[in-house]
């Protein structure tokens, strides 16, 4: 089986999916070093069970997996991250690169969402997944990650135009 | 969905901040890593051979002998308390007992929670946990008598399933 992880293109792999992973990662835990353990840890068990890499929907199920562990695992700390990043939310790294004014108004619109809208719009824009991978990922159906998508796009369109 | 073309185009022109270039490094070096345990584990896993542990041979006997002496205490007093014990009631005969056929049973699941997916030890996939809470009844009648006994019980249970997205 050709697209089976193995040891010479988790490179490539990473590279195409490290930046949506990070960003998806970044919804539980505000720290950026939080989000890139996150991502390893999830990256390594996935590679070293040795994956069909198309199986993107179980490398984003094993990415919110471990960032759940971690909440519960530490759930004050994250409850000070939490308090942290809301009284001083410049001083957290931005989660997109260089961004001009009114795009920095839809990142902030985007940070609004609720979570469970949130994840789904992360999945979909930044990594392209299916309406089916989604569900999978998320343990939710098929309808419902399509419903979600279209509440987010709705309440950012809202945003978009009062601009 | 053409309604959000617009947003979704402002969307994608915002690209993901990229991860840096020390976790590459770090996940080259856990995956190293989990190469030489591996190796290694292959290397010091030897096959186990037999090993007689006199000392715990010899516990063990002297614990089941104690066990058979209290035993034989324990039969030989047997019918002296049976005799002291006085009986207002006649003891079921077993005839009366086995005659209680059972009527039915029914299981009412009453809450159901999909705790998500989970990574089980042991297991290469995803497991999607669904716990159930249900409350479980057992009839039985005697048609001789027409006595009924019933007993109902709540009752949780767990079922992981995989789950394979491939």
């Amino acid at each position: 089986m050709d697209n089976v992880a193995t040891h010479e293109d988790w490179k490539v792999c990473f590279s195409e999916f490290g930046p949506g992973l990070l960003l998806f990662a970044r919804q539980w835990v505000r720290s950026p070093t939080d989000a890139e353990d996150i991502v390893q840890e999830a990256f390594v068990k996935f590679w070293r069970r040795n994956h069909r890499i198309d199986n993107r929907a179980l490398l984003y199920a094993t990415v919110r997996s471990i960032a759940l562990d971690l909440i519960r695992r530490d759930s004050r700390r994250a409850r000070r991250e939490a308090e942290a990043f809301s009284d001083a939310e410049q001083s957290i790294e931005p989660q997109f690169e260089l961004v001009d004014e009114s795009q920095q108004a839809l990142v902030a619109a985007i940070d609004r969402l609720p979570h469970e809208q949130r994840e789904v719009l992360v999945m979909k824009i930044w990594s392209e997944l299916t309406f089916a991978e989604i569900a999978t990922a998320l343990g939710i159906s098929h309808n419902t990650a399509a419903s979600r998508y279209r509440y987010a796009l709705n309440a950012l369109k809202k945003n978009f135009q009062t601009q | 969905m053409n309604d959000f073309s617009e947003i979704e185009n402002e969307l994608k022109k915002l690209r993901p901040a990229r991860p840096s270039e020390d976790l590459a490094a770090r996940i080259e070096c856990a995956l190293a890593e989990a190469d030489r345990s591996a190796i290694t584990a292959a290397i010091v896993t030897k096959p186990r051979r037999f090993h007689l542990n006199w000392l715990s041979l010899g516990l063990g006997l002297a614990a089941a002998a104690a066990f058979l002496v209290f035993a034989r205490i324990n039969v030989d007093r047997t019918p002296a308390q049976t005799n002291r014990v006085a009986q207002n009631t006649p003891a079921p005969s077993p005839s009366s007992i086995s005659s209680f056929i059972p009527t039915g049973a029914t299981q009412v699941v009453y809450h159901t929670h999909d705790e998500g997916l989970h990574f089980t030890a042991g297991y290469e996939e995803p497991m999607r946990r669904i716990r159930y809470q249900k409350r479980e009844t057992l009839q039985w009648r005697n048609p001789n008598t027409g006595a009924s006994l019933r007993v109902s019980y709540p009752s949780e249970e767990v079922v992981l399933t995989p789950v394979s997205g491939q």
